[in-house]
Order: structure tokens, then sequence, then C-alpha cells
């Protein structure tokens, strides 16, 4: 974590280093646990949801417990590894600024419904808050998207 | 669902509202070249939605692409360190 980051907004180029580097990393370790028959078609699509995971795990990890949409990606990925999951529960945070009210304006509008289940963690939050994560969240996936696309290109070249 | 009603708290204004709605509008491809920058709300969240799972699509594209590119490179470090000082 660079101490040069601002706790509320994420430099974009920062964000794609940092991210690149997780990523990378996390790929040299999935491509040292292949097995041998790399042509089976079940076990390319089982690397492909490990490299989906990896990718969005180091997103999450890059941007830490900033964001409720990164903590929500980063709780998944904790549950699921240590498969508990009766014993730990998640905390709700009902209103984490209890300045203002509850702020409502497209109450239970179709859209922002949807918008909730696409966003990770975004399904108690009020409006207000959904929007600040939503802008956060897309700005991180184009992020990822354009890193992942330069390694797409860079790995095809060779 | 109980919201608390206090004297003091501030009321969220109609141009916050406004001022939050175009700040994601900004975000969205869709809509950010357009000259009016006053789409409606709902039609601010369906983009929203749309670019969200766009993006999502992409990712598993990508990492679809990415898992059968990495099965073909036996020695990864050259590449790694090239890719490295590339991005950076």
């Amino acid at each position: 974590m660079s101490p040069s980051q601002q706790p509320t907004s994420t430099n974009p180029s920062s964000l794609k280093n940092q991210f690149a580097h997780r990523f990378i990393r996390a790929l040299k370790t999935l491509n040292h646990t292949k097995t041998g028959a790399a042509h089976d078609h079940n076990q390319m699509y089982r690397r492909s949801i490990r490299v989906k995971i990896a990718s969005y795990t180091a997103m999450a990890s890059v941007v830490g417990s900033r964001r409720a949409w990164s903590r929500a990606v980063l709780w998944k990925i904790i549950k699921r590894s240590r498969n508990q999951g009766l014993l730990l529960r998640k905390r709700k945070r009902r209103n984490p600024n209890p300045k203002r009210e509850d702020f409502n304006p497209f109450r239970n509008s179709g859209q922002e419904l949807k918008l909730r289940k696409l966003v990770p963690g975004a399904e108690t939050m009020d409006s207000w808050c959904l929007m600040g994560e939503t802008a956060d969240y897309i700005k991180c996936l184009v992020a990822q998207v354009e890193v992942m696309k330069t390694l797409v290109d860079l790995y095809s070249i060779t | 669902m109980s919201s608390r009603r206090s004297r003091g708290i501030p009321r969220i204004t109609d141009e916050q509202i406004i001022e939050l709605v175009s700040k994601l509008q900004q975000l969205l491809p869709e809509l950010r070249n357009r000259r009016s920058n006053k789409a409606s709300a709902s039609k601010v969240l369906q983009e929203t939605c749309n670019y969200v799972r766009s993006l999502h699509k992409e990712v598993d594209d990508l990492s679809d692409r990415l898992s059968r590119l990495l099965s073909t490179i036996d020695d990864d470090s050259p590449q790694a360190s090239i890719i490295r000082s590339l991005i950076n």
C-alpha cells in the first residue's frame, strides 16, 4: 500500500499497477499448479474460473477495506475458503453515516434492485451509499478489464 | 423500515441528488457523450446496470482467454517481468 494513496479516491494508474502486480502473482501461482491434462475441457473451465476469481480477489484486495463492495468480495472469498458458513456471521452496519436520514429517492424501483444484485455488498445500504459504491466499483472494474486486456495481448504475442 | 428523524440532520437536497446522478452518468460510456447532461435517474440506473453487466462479461471472457494462454506458457518469468515493466 503506497502512502501516497488518498483514502477516498483511487488514482487510476496506481490502481492498475497494484492490481497488475497482485494479479500476475496469482497467475504465476495458478500456472505452477497446473496438471498434465491441459486440454481436458473440464480442466480448462476450472482454470478459467480460477483466473476469474483471482482477478476479482486481486482488485478487491487492492481496494481493501475502504469500500463496502471490496469488503463483500473479500468476505465471500474468505468464507468460501474457510468453509464455515454457520459459525462466522457478518456484522451488518445498519447506518454507517448517522448524520443524515436514510436516502431512498428511487425507492424500490426495479432498476435499483437490479443494481443492488450486481454490486457486491450493496443489498442493505441506502441509495446514497449505493451510488457511491457503484461509481467506485465501475472505476475498479474498468481498470481490471484494461489490465486483463493488456495481459492477453502480451501473452498472445509470445 | 425505521429511519431516524431528529431535528439537526441536514436534509438531502435536490441538487445533491442531481449531482450524484450526473456523477454516475459521467462514468457511463453510453451517456457520457450526450450534450444534455440531464438523463433521467431511471435511465442512468438502467445504463449503469447494463454497463456493470457488460464489464462482468468482459472479465469472464478475458479470464477464459487468459487461462488458455497461460497453459501454453512454460517458463513465465521473462514474460512476467516484461509485463511488469510495460505496465509501469
